[in-house]
């Protein structure tokens, strides 16, 4: 087997076109994440009666489970569910015309809320209690000394994690061509197979995610540089 | 699919992926062993800035970190045979797991050197002269002095990385592994009770995750002892 390597260009070229489908993969869920994670991390921090432990097992299991699990626990119990609902009141819906997709992207953001929750949850622990000390002793109300001292202190710090997330979510999109997704990588599957060249197709495709995964880099780079410019802290 | 879910063969099921729990472990635990000799291998030229390695390692550090896992898995899988058939080896019939263990290899390698540098840099240089102060020499310095520290800066890393290994070990069937997520796939072909094969199998995950974090929090416990009470929440 000798490399081709012009076929690689072709390959590129052709695999490309799957970009704007794995960042719609890669983004919403994290962003859809974000707004769960807070939900569960205002439930663990204040522990709200009943759903606390709730909130608990969620994060824990999502983190202790691949994203394999629930992206196919999604595919397959979810229909189920509907089907038996849909059954029981005789309504007039097909779940079997719910695209794919949406599956994929419930289950994605269920699996960065739980991540992102442990993140913010761990911004929060590393906001000085003084902060909020001194909110509460100007008469601010716990909802202005959250919006206003907490969150933004909190979330700023969470921006390295949040780059490693967002690129571990890219990452984790890959996945989504085992439930035959046209991504990044079910793309370069599809040109590989049909072209018998398997090495040059994933060779342009990891190129596509590493290039990818550079600008996101870059880009929380320069958010972080901007955030952090009134925090002028420690030694530099 | 379209079968009628039962809750009973998610019980019936465990047994039988139970047993291919070693295969998986099998590549976890060969992964993070070479895993740590490349990290170490890798992270010397980045500690000591020796010219060339120094770049090849920075490539190679961001491309692992840069591309899926499945990627890599493709890529080493339909790549190594190319490469070694050039200089007239053949290894197109090698076992599958082989190419597995390869990949999760090089992937860890590559976290583990950026760990290893992380924790030895975060050691400060003052405790390097007060070791050669007292004449100790470079060895002992890094065994008794910066190893020690490190390895407390380096193990809740380590932790994560081994348990994100395991997790990610479930995607090895994809270039057709017999392993748990495999012998998965084979009941789901043979049953077509695909969701209750998913949820056995999420179910021992997560039992081994907890297990390696209740482990892991015991030593990590045991790597701070000597810091104080306060140590445990930075």
């Amino acid at each position: 087997m000798v490399i081709d390597i012009p076929f690689i260009w072709v390959a590129f070229k052709e695999i490309a076109k799957a970009i704007p489908l794995t960042l719609v993969l890669a983004i919403v869920p994290v962003v859809i994440g974000f707004f769960i994670g807070l939900v569960v991390t205002f439930i663990r921090e204040y522990k709200v009666k009943g759903i606390y432990s709730i909130a608990n097992g969620y994060v824990s299991f999502f983190r202790g489970t691949p994203a394999i699990m629930h992206i196919m626990l999604v595919y397959f119990g979810i229909p189920m569910l509907l089907d038996s609902i849909i059954n029981y009141f005789n309504l007039p819906y097909e779940t079997n015309k719910i695209p794919i997709v949406l599956f994929v992207l419930f289950a994605l953001s269920l699996t960065a809320g739980a991540y992102l929750s442990e993140i913010i949850r761990s911004g929060i622990s590393s906001v000085a209690k003084g902060q909020m000390e001194a909110a509460y002793s100007i008469g601010m109300s716990t909802p202005q000394a959250m919006g206003r001292i907490l969150l933004p202190q909190a979330l700023a710090k969470s921006i390295p994690n949040f780059t490693n997330l967002s690129v571990g979510f890219l990452h984790t999109t890959s996945i989504a061509f085992l439930v035959s997704q046209k991504e990044l990588t079910g793309t370069a599957n599809i040109v590989a197979s049909s072209n018998l060249k398997f090495l040059e197709s994933f060779i342009a495709a990891g190129l596509i995610y590493w290039g990818i995964s550079i600008i996101m880099e870059g880009i929380y780079y320069l958010v972080e540089k901007r955030v952090q410019q009134y925090s002028k802290g420690g030694v530099a | 699919m379209g079968k009628v879910f039962d809750p009973s063969l998610i019980i019936e099921f465990i047994p039988t992926l139970v047993k291919y729990l070693g295969v998986t472990l099998e590549i976890l635990v060969a992964s993070i062993i070479l895993g740590t000799i490349i990290g170490i291998a890798a992270a010397i030229p980045k500690l000591f800035h020796i010219p060339i390695l120094k770049q090849i390692v920075t490539l190679y550090i961001s491309f692992i970190r840069g591309t899926p896992i499945i990627i890599q898995l493709f890529l080493v899988f339909y790549g190594l045979p190319a490469v070694l058939s050039l200089i007239n080896i053949d290894i197109t019939r090698m076992d599958a797991l082989i190419f597995v263990i390869i990949t999760y290899s090089l992937s860890n390698g590559a976290i583990f050197a950026e760990i290893f540098r992380g924790a030895i840099s975060a050691v400060e240089f003052g405790q390097t002269e007060a070791a050669y102060s007292i004449g100790m020499t470079p060895f002992q310095n890094f065994t008794r002095i910066i190893f020690p520290q490190a390895i407390r800066v380096a193990f809740p890393n380590i932790a994560n990385t081994v348990i994100g290994s395991l997790k990610d070990t479930s995607l090895a069937f994809t270039i057709g592994v017999m392993d748990m997520m495999g012998r998965g796939e084979t009941i789901i072909a043979a049953t077509a009770h695909a969701l209750e094969v998913y949820i056995a199998l999420s179910v021992i995950y997560y039992v081994v995750v907890l297990i390696l974090e209740k482990g892991f929090k015991v030593f990590e416990k045991y790597t701070n002892r000597y810091q104080g009470t306060d140590a445990s929440v930075a």
